[in-house]
C-alpha cells in the first residue's frame, strides 16, 4: 500500500470539512432534539474522515491516528445511545406533563 | 506520583464497589462514596506534599511506552492541589447530600464517584487526545447527575449532553489539526515544536471554542443556567464548583503551553475582554433573575469572568502573578459556589418555593443557611479576608501598577459592583422582617450548617494566602 497523492487527500479533506460544516448548520438551525443529534454524528464523521485522511500522507498509514478513530467512535457511539434515551425520556415526561395538565382542565 | 495515582483510583473503585456490591442500599453507597473521597483527599494531600518538596514535576508514561506513543501523565504542584480541590469538593457536597433531608437521588453517588474520577484524570492529563476523553468522561457524569432531579430537568440534561457533545467534536478536530502539523498530541512536546502557522491557529481557534462552550464560557454560556439550575443542590455544587473549571484548565494549557508564546500575547486582550463581558453580563442577568437557583448559576458565568480575565491577562503580559489569580479564583470561587447551591437548595426546599420573593424573612426562618448564603456572598464579591478577596488581590497589583492598565481595572470594579448588587439583593430581601414568608417544614438544621461549611472553609483561605501563592509561584507549572 503507497501513500495516496497529495490531490486525493485534498478531496477526503474538503469531504470531511463539508461534512463538519454541514454537520454545524444542522445543530444551529434545526430544532428538533433527534435531527440535532444525527447533525453532531455528521459532525463527528467529518472529523473522524479527517484523521483518516492525515493517516494516509504516510506509507504506511499512521496507526496512531487509527487507534484514535477507534477510540473517538467508541465514545461517539456510546454518547449518541446515553443521548438518544435522554431525548426520548425528555419527550415521554413533556408529553406526560401536557397530557396531565389537559386533563385538569377538562375537568 | 503514586500518591497522585492513589487519588485517581480511589473514587473508581469507590463506583465499582457501589455498582457491583451485594445488598448495595444507598445508605452504603454513600458511606463507601465518602470514604474514597475522604482517601482519595489524603492522597491528594500527599502527593501535594511530595511534588512541593522535590520541587520538580513528575511524569509517568502509562504501560511504560516511549514519549509520543504513550500517554503520558504529569503531577505538577498545580495539578496537586487541584486534585486535593476536587477531592474536598466531593467530600463537601457529599457529605451534604448524606445528611441534608432534601435527597439527590440513589444514583447520585455512583455518578459523583465517576465524576471525581474523570476530573482526578483530567488535572493529571499532558496528553490532548487523553484530555478529550476526559472532558466525554465528565459530560457524560455531569449531563446523568442533571438528570437525577426527576422527568422535569431530562429537556435541561438533553440540551447539556448535545451542545456538551458537540464541543468536544470541536476541541477533537482542533486537536487533530494540531496532530497533523507536528506529529505528536503530548502537551510538553508541543510546547517545544509549535509555530505560528496557519494551521496551528486554526487548531487554537476550534480548541478555544470548544473548550468555551464546554466551560460555558462568555459569550458561549447560554445552556449553564437551565443546567445548573435545574439540578439537585448537591449536583449544582458539584458542576460549578469542579464542573466547568476542566475545560478551563485544558484552556489554560492550550494557551499557555502548546501556543506559541507570540500569538498568546496576541490574543490574550480579546480572552481578557470576553471576560469582562461575561463579569457584567453575567451579573446584570443574576441580578434580574427571579429564581433564586438560576441567580446562583447566573453567578457562575460572571465569576468565571475573572478567572477568563486573569487568564487573558497571562496570555497577554506572562507574569506569574496572572497564573497565581487565576487558580485562587478557581478555588475560591469553587468553595463558595458550592456553599451558595446548599445554602439555596436548604432554603428553597425549607420555605417550599424557588422564587426569590419567597426569601423574605429568611433570616428569622432559616438563619444558619441565610448566613451560609451571606458569607459565600462575600468572598463572592471579594471582601476582606475571604478567598475571593485573595485572589483579587494577586489579580489587581500588577494592573494597578501601571497606569495605562486602567480598563483592566476598571472592569473588575464593575464587576465588583454587580456582584455586590446581586448578593446583597438577596440579603436585603432575608432580613425584611416584616413580610416573612413562613417555612413549609421545620427546618433540619444539619443540612444548613453542612452548606455554611465550605464558605468558612474559602474565608479560612486567606489565612493560608501565603503558602497557596507560593505554591502555585513556585510550580510555574
Amino acid at each position: 500500500m503507497s501513500s495516496l497523492a497529495a490531490n486525493s487527500i485534498i478531496l477526503y479533506l474538503l469531504v470531511a470539512v463539508a461534512l463538519v460544516m454541514l454537520g454545524l448548520y444542522g445543530l444551529l438551525v434545526l430544532k428538533d432534539p433527534i435531527r440535532r443529534l444525527i447533525a453532531i454524528n455528521i459532525m463527528g464523521s467529518g472529523t473522524f474522515l479527517t484523521m483518516i485522511a492525515f493517516a494516509r500522507r504516510q506509507d504506511p498509514p499512521d496507526p496512531i491516528l487509527h487507534a484514535l478513530v477507534v477510540t473517538g467512535l467508541v465514545v461517539a457511539i456510546s454518547a449518541t445511545a446515553f443521548a438518544l434515551r435522554l431525548i426520548l425520556a425528555a419527550r415521554e415526561s413533556r408529553e406526560a406533563a401536557a397530557s396531565g395538565s389537559t386533563e385538569t382542565e377538562d375537568e | 506520583m503514586n500518591d497522585a495515582l492513589l487519588s485517581l483510583v480511589t473514587p473508581l473503585v469507590a463506583a465499582l464497589i457501589v455498582l457491583t456490591g451485594p445488598a448495595m442500599t444507598p445508605r452504603r453507597a454513600s458511606v463507601v462514596v465518602l470514604l474514597g473521597s475522604a482517601l482519595s483527599f489524603v492522597a491528594a494531600l500527599l502527593a501535594l506534599q511530595s511534588v512541593t518538596t522535590s520541587g520538580a514535576t513528575q511524569t509517568l508514561n502509562l504501560g511504560g511506552w516511549e514519549d509520543g506513543l504513550a500517554i503520558r501523565l504529569r503531577l505538577s504542584p498545580l495539578s496537586a492541589l487541584l486534585l486535593a480541590f476536587t477531592a474536598l469538593i466531593h467530600l463537601l457536597a457529599g457529605l451534604y447530600a448524606r445528611f441534608s433531608r432534601f435527597t439527590s437521588g440513589d444514583d447520585f453517588w455512583v455518578l459523583s464517584a465517576f465524576l471525581h474520577t474523570a476530573l482526578a484524570a483530567l488535572w493529571l492529563s499532558a496528553d490532548l487526545f487523553n484530555l478529550y476523553i476526559t472532558l466525554e468522561l465528565i459530560g457524560l457524569a455531569a449531563v446523568a447527575m442533571v438528570a437525577l432531579s426527576g422527568p422535569k430537568a431530562y429537556q435541561a440534561a438533553a440540551d447539556y449532553l448535545l451542545l456538551s457533545l458537540a464541543a468536544s467534536m470541536i476541541y477533537l478536530l482542533g486537536v487533530v489539526f494540531l496532530y497533523s502539523e507536528y506529529h505528536t498530541l503530548d502537551v510538553i512536546q508541543l510546547g517545544t515544536v509549535s509555530a505560528d502557522s496557519a494551521r496551528t491557529r486554526l487548531a487554537l481557534a476550534l480548541i478555544t471554542a470548544g473548550l468555551m462552550l464546554k466551560g460555558a464560557l462568555w459569550p458561549l454560556h447560554l445552556w449553564l443556567p437551565a443546567a445548573h439550575a435545574g439540578a439537585p443542590a448537591a449536583v449544582s455544587a458539584l458542576l460549578s464548583a469542579v464542573v466547568v473549571k476542566g475545560p478551563l484548565f485544558i484552556l489554560w494549557l492550550a494557551w499557555t503551553e502548546v501556543a506559541p508564546a507570540d500569538l498568546a500575547r496576541e490574543v490574550g486582550p480579546m480572552v481578557a475582554t470576553a471576560g469582562m463581558i461575561a463579569l457584567v453580563a453575567g451579573g446584570w442577568a443574576a441580578m434580574r433573575s427571579p429564581y433564586i437557583k438560576v441567580l446562583v448559576a447566573y453567578s457562575t458565568v460572571a465569576q468565571l469572568g475573572y478567572a477568563l480575565m486573569a487568564l487573558g491577562l497571562l496570555m497577554s503580559w506572562q507574569i506569574p502573578q496572572m497564573h497565581i489569580a487565576l487558580w485562587l479564583f478557581v478555588i475560591a470561587h469553587g468553595l463558595a459556589k458550592a456553599s451558595l447551591f446548599m445554602a439555596a437548595g436548604e432554603m428553597q426546599g425549607t420555605l417550599g418555593t424557588r422564587r426569590l420573593t419567597g426569601l423574605r424573612g429568611a433570616t428569622q426562618t432559616v438563619p444558619i443557611a441565610m448566613f451560609a448564603f451571606a458569607v459565600a456572598g462575600g468572598s463572592l464579591i471579594g471582601l476582606p479576608p475571604s478567598g475571593g478577596f485573595l485572589a483579587k488581590w494577586v489579580l489587581l497589583e500588577p494592573i494597578l501598577s501601571q497606569p495605562q492598565n486602567w480598563p483592566w481595572a476598571f472592569g473588575i470594579l464593575l464587576g465588583t459592583l454587580v456582584s455586590a448588587a446581586y448578593i446583597f439583593r438577596v440579603v436585603v430581601l432575608a432580613f425584611d422582617r416584616a413580610t416573612i414568608n413562613p417555612p413549609d417544614t421545620r427546618p433540619y438544621l444539619m443540612g444548613h450548617w453542612l452548606a455554611l461549611l465550605p464558605a468558612l472553609i474559602v474565608w479560612g483561605m486567606a489565612l493560608l494566602g501565603e503558602q497557596l501563592i507560593g505554591l502555585l509561584a513556585g510550580g510555574g507549572v
